[in-house]
């Protein structure tokens, strides 16, 4: 039952998966230059990656917002936020993972009498308006920069190309990272302070409860990426590699660096280290940056290239998208707090940001099950790209014995 | 990542390698015809069987290319064009291996007063053809140059079809002594040679769409 609770953050990690992967590999997949089966391996491997490694910091920022502390409010959370994602993505407007759920936070606030941290919310906030200004600030050099050196160099079309090609999956793979590192707070933050598991080790490494669970909401939106961003890939893909594919790689590279930069612990202190005022670690939304960036190539390129729609879009968005889900949340909370007698949370009485949550579910069977999950999924992973490898490999060898039989029948 | 710039590497070698063979091709025709001109049929033969060779190392190739293209999906973005693009150069070399052919077993006889002539015609369409290969080979590597080279063919190009005109108006109009049969095949001779030009023209066209939409 207390598993089942998972299920909205899953569901919400599995749209997140579907929906945004495609910032990341969309340019390479759209113009045939990286196949969907290695794109959608990089990514996820990449997702989990950057879950595991850096996604606290955005999911303490999360818990300052509101501390959600029963697993009831969690669900709930995450539930109303699958839900706004999901039906604004299929009516294609614009929305965005962060800003529903920074909606269902205050809406939680608001529905136990919490107050709603107005710095922290200001905080993010801002940065959803700067995500996109920065992203278009690091696209002008950037792409300044690649125009040069290609010009300068005379490289060969085709050894440029496979540059190109390289580059994008490299970019991609950091995309895919930052996306995993910023964006699991959207997915599993609000279940972090409802849970304390048993520590797991793997060996290699020692996953808190924490992690444990960004491990899974990275399967989630590994998941997501493998059954469903196939077809969003192709259609955003192609949409922005009508720019070019240089261009294409300067954008999701500018976008991943927004990305990493507002979900780095270690740069925020390096940048209090110096006295300059610290990064906030706040989850920004990936679709989002990358339009910005897409604007920096058009300002770049003369203003009449620039889309004045998307803008318009994306300003709607960050009003509407928290609206909804807020008000979504605040009536899910109801019914299920009325008509389902299930604990949702309350308000929290004394308690700082750091001293975590008040009723946290534990219980080493949780954790045994946890764990079972969580190498059930690897082993299957792992299993699945085996079976790829070897798929590939007999793919390769069949196209070579047809060469050589083509060129013999030929002679 | 190696097996990559290896196939990357084959290719661009191969692509440098078909041009070679089309640009080759071309010389011989124009020293071809020259030998024809000049009753050297020895010497044509010879031509001949090279630009036989030439020609069939460049369908080859032409295959090679394309197939390493679709196999490894390079240049997704452009290979429908640069595959367009080897088939019209193929069909050079193509016409000028049927132009030889043809002038060997038709062994049309080309009055003394228009060798000169001949030998212009030949000159400037092997020379229009001879132009669009740097062009080409600048579509891989700077395509800001591509225009500025293309100018030539389309020169070359324009010269070919006046030089053509002339010889044309001179055996129909001044050379009375000719039957009809004689003009016809001499016309005849004269647009398999003049056909050369034109197909480089068709090529330059369709590389100079190309390098626009690289340089944008």
């Amino acid at each position: 039952m207390i598993l089942f609770f998972l299920t909205s953050g899953l569901f919400l990690g599995w749209s997140l998966g579907a929906n945004d992967a495609s910032n990341a590999f969309g340019s390479a997949v759209g113009s045939k230059m990286v196949s969907f089966r290695k794109a959608a391996i990089i990514a996820s491997v990449a997702v989990i990656l950057g879950a595991i490694i850096q996604g606290a910091g955005t999911s303490q920022t999360l818990g300052k917002l509101g501390a959600v502390n029963a697993i009831g409010g969690s669900f709930t959370l995450a539930l109303a936020s699958a839900i706004t994602v999901y039906m604004m993505t299929k009516f294609s407007l614009p929305v965005s993972t962060t800003q529903a759920i920074v909606g269902a936070i205050i809406g939680w606030n608001l529905f136990t009498g919490n107050k709603t941290d107005s710095a922290t919310l200001s905080a993010i906030v801002a940065t959803w308006v700067t995500g996109p200004v920065l992203g278009a600030l690091f696209t002008i050099p950037l792409f300044m920069l690649v125009i040069k050196v290609k010009v300068a160099a005379k490289i060969h079309l085709i050894t440029f190309e496979s540059y190109i090609r390289t580059g994008l999956i490299i970019v991609g793979a950091f995309a895919a990272y930052s996306l995993g590192a910023n964006n699991i707070a959207n997915v599993m933050g609000v279940f972090v302070p409802a849970f304390n598991l048993d520590d797991l080790d793997l060996g290699i490494i020692t996953l808190n409860s924490a992690r444990q669970l960004f491990l899974l909401g990275g399967m989630a939106i590994a998941v997501g990426i493998i059954t469903y961003s196939k077809r969003v890939m192709e259609t955003v893909g192609a949409n922005i590699v009508e720019l070019n594919p240089e261009a294409a790689m300067v954008v999701v590279l500018a976008q991943s660096l927004v990305l990493f930069i507002f979900s780095s612990s270690a740069l925020s202190s390096f940048l209090a280290g110096l006295g300059l005022p610290r990064i906030p670690l706040v989850p920004v939304s990936s679709s989002q940056v990358i339009i910005g960036c897409v604007i920096g190539i058009g300002l770049y390129k003369g203003a009449r290239n620039i889309n004045f729609r998307l803008l318009g879009e994306v300003a709607i968005g960050w009003i509407a998208t928290p609206l909804i889900t807020c008000i979504l949340c605040y009536l899910s909370l109801f019914i299920f707090k009325n008509i389902f007698n299930i604990n949702v949370g309350s308000k929290i009485t004394a308690v700082t940001p750091e001293s975590g949550p008040i009723s946290v579910i534990a219980g080493s069977e949780t954790s045994a099950i946890m764990r079972y999950i969580l190498f059930g999924i690897l082993a299957g992973g792992i299993i699945l790209l085996v079976f790829y490898y070897l798929l590939e490999r007999k793919k390769r060898l069949e196209l070579q014995k047809s060469e050589t039989k083509f060129w013999k029948n030929l002679k | 990542m190696a097996v990559f710039t290896r196939t990357t590497k084959n290719l661009i070698l191969n692509i440098d390698e078909f041009f070679d063979n089309v640009e080759l091709g071309v010389l011989v025709f124009r020293e071809g015809i020259k030998s024809y001109l000049y009753k050297n049929l020895d010497d044509f033969d010879r031509h001949l069987q090279k630009v036989d060779t030439l020609e069939s190392n460049a369908d080859k190739l032409q295959r090679l290319i394309e197939n390493e293209m679709i196999t490894h999906s390079i240049l997704p973005q452009h290979r429908e064009e640069v595959t367009k693009l080897l088939d019209e150069v193929d069909e050079i070399i193509d016409s000028v291996k049927s132009s030889l052919n043809e002038i060997i077993i038709e062994m049309p006889e080309i009055p003394d007063a228009l060798t000169n002539s001949f030998l212009c015609l030949a000159e400037a369409s092997a020379n229009a053809a001879e132009e669009l290969i740097p062009a080409a080979r600048a579509y891989f590597k700077a395509p800001y140059t591509v225009r500025e080279k293309l100018l030539k063919v389309y020169y070359f190009e324009s010269e070919t079809d006046k030089i053509s005109r002339d010889i044309k108006k001179q055996v129909f109009q001044d050379m009375k002594e000719l039957d009809l049969a004689h003009k016809a095949h001499l016309r005849y001779i004269i647009q398999h040679i003049e056909n050369i030009s034109d197909l480089a023209q068709t090529a330059a066209d369709l590389l100079a769409a190309m390098a626009i939409k690289v340089v944008i």
